[in-house]
């Protein structure tokens, strides 16, 4: 089946919501918890949104008193001084309403914003790896950043937009109403029509944006690849090609938004030029010149129809013109609750504690899509204070089948067993006590040496520190940073690849725990540290129950057991000689390792020769140090 | 920032440009003059000439349908120039970094390129197709009226006018409040945007150690520095739009009063203080709305900016005239020296090789030596500081970049696999290559081992930059597109570190087949990689400490013999536990 390919692409979003849904009943910090928390302060903005809506009205219908009071042959004095200062009173408290809404609703979202975050980052820390990496660091940060700060119309404008766009229309009309109801039926007919135009442009919208974003999806990955492999395809004189494919993906990403919002646009523009300005002002001066020669109203009557017919409609406006930024926000809160609904790896109602140290694995099948299993119905013992190695052709499940132990992945079917108890069934605090784990490529935090080193165990007095520094042979590097142990990773502290590999085994010492698991912890070693590397690994493993990964049979032949990993199973297990003499996997491997080991030798003493070298004596001893090393 | 959007988008777009602003500007006049209509209209109907009236709301009706048809006309041009300026940007940002060396590369440029395509283009697609309407509108339509006012009543049109002044003064004022906070929200962002990454990369260790907890509070720290700056910035930003809002009312209440004062001494109509009162509180909204669209402005401005600063990097400067082409595959450093900043430690401090065509140079030496930047600067990734680099004795810069890369194959450390089949990714190497010619490089680097376990042979597709595939894989994949290529100098560099040695070794001989026939250059640190090269270069400090064969050199009893010791026992080592050392032992 060609589904098997682990190939964790563009996964489609309810991969991950399908796996969210289940089990995670008691999630407390949902998108919907979260954006109550903040709702009494939405709420409060919404309502003093809405009194500084209806505030802006009363300048309208001041003109229009104004308008009534001079057109009398003697004004009244105390009539037009009163209106002027009702208007300017109403000027002052919109003022206030409106910026006390504004700040609240941005306080609001403000608060939002870091709950989101903070609570993602929870889930992140408790999601499952494999989950994690199948999103990859970069669509997770920008769901962690860009889609919250995306977010920002729906909390802190969409409700407070609202209630305005309601409120006000809704007042004015009932003002205009009691001037004249007929000329205010005439004036609102505009709002039908723009509202079935609105209609038509989100249905229209909505069942497209999806193309849009899967277009963009596609842009940006013209652009990672465009950008990461331009070394590439420099080097292989196929810039253009590469360049062609980044811009064709931004030509159907400009084509697919034009398609979709060109119809859109023509909707929005048509029905916006119904409730524009000047066609409001057209309509009241036809409606009212006709009602006015019919007599059904006086002349001055006009004048409230004038000023509160624009204020009908500009509220609706802006609210119709946001539908993209709502639609957006709308988007990225979808993906920010599919974040936070990833079922965490579940603890244990109540947890146990492992009885020793010996490890077992049992019927354990697991595959990182349920689908298609890496690791079929793997049964296996690591004995107490024993070393195992885990050996296999590449592609066999040995990194896989390790990160199983510090529960990276729970199994499918099966069980993980440390001292006894299900790994499941123990706290996450108190495994991470028991299994340690150095990794083929170190990671560290930027963070100072020391606080890296204590990640492991934060109780670490600078004695102990020192002490496994000294035993990783770091001691005169680190001495040597600007600021010692206090010096950043990643700042004023560089490392090489083998000492960063070197600081991670420190890591491991310092954590001292009973279990080890080592992934190909000399992969990455330089040259000049590899031999150091081997010598704190040597260290390490003292006295530990150990699950070891190499390539490199030849340092493993020591093990007390060697497990040989086929395509996901167990194929053969046992000691080196033993397995070297049943002929299987194992010693074909075992023979290939032999030859290239030796072709390096034998090259090298052939090539001596050929120079007629007097070289030839040291390098001889140099080749047969190796073989009696590796015998 | 028009001038700034010109130069960024290229003169062809300043046509239509230009165009849109010119309907955009009309459509806000038309408004403007759909406004001052009013003020006849609403004098004869308070007069009682409802006749009289006609004529007018004729002319209203056809000012507003003109209004109509311009914003309609208007809203369209910015849609198209939008999406043109949209079109050009992604295309000049991408001819032009195609051009740019590859040195410039690094791992910054390239998460601000992303940014600048996914966030930047946007923004200033934004900026055309739904700022700059409000904008113009806000104050071009009241300038209009006020202007056409001064005919009918002087006194009311300074009134409205003296108010002008004073708001673009506070606007001023309250945008440069702001840019300050604006940058410390930029930082705080990217110190937020870099924490989640390395959280989330880190989880493995974290988990490992049981340090999430621990490993979290960085990323909590910067998210709350994050908060902060945005509340700062709220902070900044509250003082300026509150004087500017408060400003605009002002002069509406002015407005308002001097509009009583007139009326009461009669000396002004109603319809013209109606129609102007009508006016200006209508307007005070989308003026002190400007305050509010400060914001996706200044983004767009930065974006602007930024675009216009990858624009400005320069690609390595191509000759004038070509020099001859390159003798054979020979290459040669003379006397070179390179540091990748100006002033910085020289990584290569005067360098002088010369590796002779189809001959194997096998480079070494401790982490930080250069050996890297040495293999980098023969394919020009860079201009050396000083001295020279030649190809078949013609000095690299006099030869075009693209005849130039036909020389080389390239394996880097770091593999980037594109988003395509297995098979798409080999053909990279040479996409004329017949089917045959692909399987046969694929066979070489053993790739076909990977095709044959994977369930869509050649038509897997290996995931963004390869993720799909092991390391290991990986590597085979790039090697069997170098092979493919089968230029005639081959750079590699640490092209098998992560091989198992199965398979290290089937590679092993395929380079061994090569050497002889194609000029190989090897940055390696496995002892049956170096050992076979016709020399061995040994690296100290960005200066040649040691050359010659691995015979001559281990005679030496030099650098390179203590390297071949260091190296033989690493080979033979074997886990075991070392229980004579006094690390306290495990309970």
């Amino acid at each position: 089946m060609p589904e098997q390919t682990a190939v964790p692409t563009g996964a489609p979003p309810d991969a991950a919501t399908g796996a969210g849904g289940s089990g995670d009943d008691a999630a407390p910090r949902t998108l919907g918890g979260l954006t109550a928390a903040v709702r009494p302060k939405v709420i409060a903005a919404s309502v003093l949104a809405g009194f500084a809506g209806l505030a802006s009205l009363v300048p309208f219908a001041a003109v229009y008193l104004l308008a009534v009071a001079l057109s009398e042959a003697e004004p009244d004095r105390g009539t037009v001084w009163t209106v002027v200062a009702v208007t300017i009173a109403a000027v002052v408290v919109r003022f206030l309403c409106h910026g006390a809404a504004v700040s609240l609703s941005h306080a609001a979202d403000m608060d939002l914003q870091l709950r989101l975050r903070r609570s993602m980052a929870e889930r992140l820390a408790r999601a499952p790896l494999g989950w994690l990496s199948e999103r990859g660091a970069g669509r997770l940060k920008s769901t962690l950043q860009d889609d919250v700060e995306d977010m920002h119309y729906l909390v802190a404008h969409a409700l407070p937009d609202f209630v305005v766009a309601v409120s006000t229309p809704l007042a004015a009309a009932v003002y205009l109403a009691f001037v004249d109801w007929r000329l205010t039926l005439v004036c609102l007919a505009g709002i039908p029509c723009y509202l079935v135009g609105y209609r038509v442009m989100m249905r229209v919208a909505g069942a497209r944006m999806g193309a849009i974003g899967a277009a963009m999806g596609r842009l940006n990955s013209a652009v990672v690849e465009f950008v990461q492999g331009i070394a590439v395809v420099k080097a292989f004189g196929q810039t253009q090609r590469a360049h062609s494919r980044f811009a064709a993906a931004a030509d159907d990403y400009l084509e697919t938004f034009s398609a979709v919002n060109r119809p859109i646009l023509r909707v929005q523009s048509v029905s916006t030029g119904i409730l524009s300005p000047a066609a409001t002002l057209l309509v009241v001066a036809l409606g009212g010149t006709v009602f006015v020669s019919q007599g059904w109203m006086p002349a001055i009557d006009v004048v409230p129809f004038l000023t509160l017919g624009l204020g009908l409609t500009s509220p609706v406006l802006a609210v119709g013109l946001a539908g993209n930024s709502l639609r957006s926000a709308r988007q990225a809160a979808g993906r920010v609750g599919e974040l936070l609904s990833v079922a965490p790896l579940p603890e244990p109602a109540e947890p146990k504690s492992p009885r020793g140290h010996r490890v077992e694995l049992r019927g354990v099948t697991f595959g990182y899509d349920a689908d298609a299993p890496v690791l079929h119905d793997v049964n296996m013992v690591l004995e107490e204070g024993t070393v195992t190695a885990l050996v296999g052709p590449s592609g066999a499940g040995k990194s896989t089948l390790a990160g199983l132990l510090p529960r990276f992945a729970d199994p499918q079917r099966g069980q993980v067993l440390l001292g006894g108890t299900d790994v499941r069934d123990i706290a996450a605090g108190e495994l991470y006590r028991h299994i340690g784990f150095v990794l083929q490529d170190a990671r560290f935090l930027r963070a100072s040496v020391a606080d890296n080193l204590r990640l492991a165990s934060p109780h670490a007095t600078d004695a102990d520190i020192a002490g496994v520094i000294r035993a990783v042979g770091l001691h005169e590097r680190i001495a040597a940073l600007p600021r010692g142990l206090d010096s950043v990773i990643g700042e004023d502290a560089l490392l090489s690849g083998g000492e960063a590999q070197r600081l991670s085994i420190a890591r491991a010492l310092l954590a001292d725990t009973p279990v080890l698991v080592l992934d190909e912890a000399t992969a990455y070693a330089d040259p000049e540290s590899e031999a150091v590397v081997q010598r704190a690994l040597s260290r390490l493993v003292a006295g530990r129950t150990v699950l070891v990964i190499a390539h490199r049979l030849g340092s493993i032949v020591g093990a007390d057991t060697i497990v040989v990993l086929d395509e996901g199973r167990i194929v053969e297990q046992g000691r080196h000689e033993a397995l070297v003499a049943a002929g299987g996997l194992y010693a074909s491997m075992w023979r290939t390792y032999q030859r290239h080991t030796e072709a390096a030798g034998g090259r090298a003493a052939i090539r001596a020769g050929d120079e007629r070298h007097d070289g030839l004596d040291g390098q001889r001893d140099g080749r047969n140090e190796q073989i009696g090393v590796t015998r | 920032m028009i001038r700034q959007l010109f130069h960024v988008a290229g003169p062809a777009l300043r046509r239509r440009l230009a165009v849109q602003l010119a309907v955009l500007l009309g459509y806000s006049v038309l408004q403007g003059v759909a406004f001052v209509l009013v003020v006849p209209v609403l004098r004869r109907l308070l007069a009682g000439d409802t006749d009289g009236v006609w004529p007018w709301a004729g002319a209203l009706a056809g000012v507003a349908l003109a209004t109509a048809v311009a914003y309609y006309a208007q809203q369209m041009l910015a849609f198209q120039v939008a999406l043109a300026a949209s079109h050009r940007l992604y295309h000049r940002i991408g001819d032009h970094v195609s051009a740019l060396p590859l040195g410039w590369f690094s791992g910054e440029q390239v998460g601000r390129l992303g940014q600048l395509a996914s966030r930047g283009v946007p923004q200033v697609r934004s900026l055309l197709a739904h700022l700059l309407q409000p904008l113009c509108t806000a104050v071009v339509t009241p300038l209009t009226v006020v202007v056409a006012m001064a005919f009918l009543d002087w006194r009311l049109a300074l009134a409205t006018a003296l108010g002008a002044p004073l708001m673009y003064l506070t606007y001023r004022w309250a945008v440069s409040t702001v840019a300050r906070a604006d940058e410390a929200v930029d930082t705080a962002a990217a110190e937020a945007n870099e924490r989640v990454v390395e959280f989330v990369r880190a989880q493995s260790v974290l988990r490992s150690t049981g340090s999430g907890e621990r490993g979290r509070a960085l990323l909590e720290s910067a998210l709350r520095e994050q908060d902060a700056a945005g509340r700062r910035q709220s902070a900044a930003m509250a003082p300026g739009r509150t004087a500017f809002i408060a400003v605009v009312h002002l002069a509406v209440a002015a407005v308002v009063v001097v509009g009583a004062v007139l009326g009461l001494g009669g000396t002004v109509g109603v319809a013209e203080l109606v129609a102007l009162l009508v006016l200006v509180v209508r307007f005070s909204e989308p003026v002190s709305g400007m305050a509010e669209l400060g914001g996706s402005l200044r983004s767009a401005r930065n974006a602007l900016a930024r675009i216009d600063a990858v624009l400005a990097a320069r690609p390595l400067p191509e000759p004038a005239r070509p020099g001859p082409p390159p003798a054979d595959a020979s290459l040669e450093l003379r006397d070179v020296r390179f540091a990748y900043e100006p002033g910085a430690r020289p990584v290569l401090d005067g360098v002088s090789l010369r590796l002779p065509d189809r001959t194997t140079t096998a480079v070494v030496g401790p982490s930080g030596s250069g050996k890297t930047t040495l293999i980098r600067v023969l394919a020009r990734f860079w201009d050396v500081d000083e001295g020279a680099v030649l190809l078949g004795g013609t000095d690299v810069r006099d030869i075009p970049a693209d005849a130039l890369m036909d020389h080389f194959s390239l394996v880097f450390q770091d593999v980037y696999l594109f988003d395509a089949s297995i098979r798409e990714n080999v053909r990279l190497g040479r996409p004329g290559a017949t089917d045959a010619e692909v399987e046969e490089a694929a066979r070489l680097a053993r790739v076909d081992e990977i095709v044959a376990r994977l369930p869509q042979g050649w038509d897997t597709p290996v995931g963004e930059g390869g993720t799909a595939l092991s390391g290991g894989e990986r590597q085979r994949v790039s090697l069997a597109r170098a092979l493919l290529k089968d230029a005639p100098v081959m750079l590699l560099d640490e092209a098998t570190s992560s091989l198992d040695p199965a398979n290290e070794a089937a590679i092993q001989q395929t380079l061994d087949a090569l050497s002889g026939r194609r000029t190989l250059v090897v940055v390696a640190h496995r002892l049956q990689t170096v050992v076979g090269a016709d020399r061995i270069v040994v690296l100290e400090e960005g200066r040649v400490a040691e050359t010659g064969t691995h015979a001559e050199l281990l005679a030496r009893g030099g650098r390179y013999a203590e390297f071949w010791r260091e190296r033989s026992r690493a080979q033979g080592w074997r886990l075991t536990p070392e229980p004579s050392v006094p690390v306290e032992a495990a309970p």
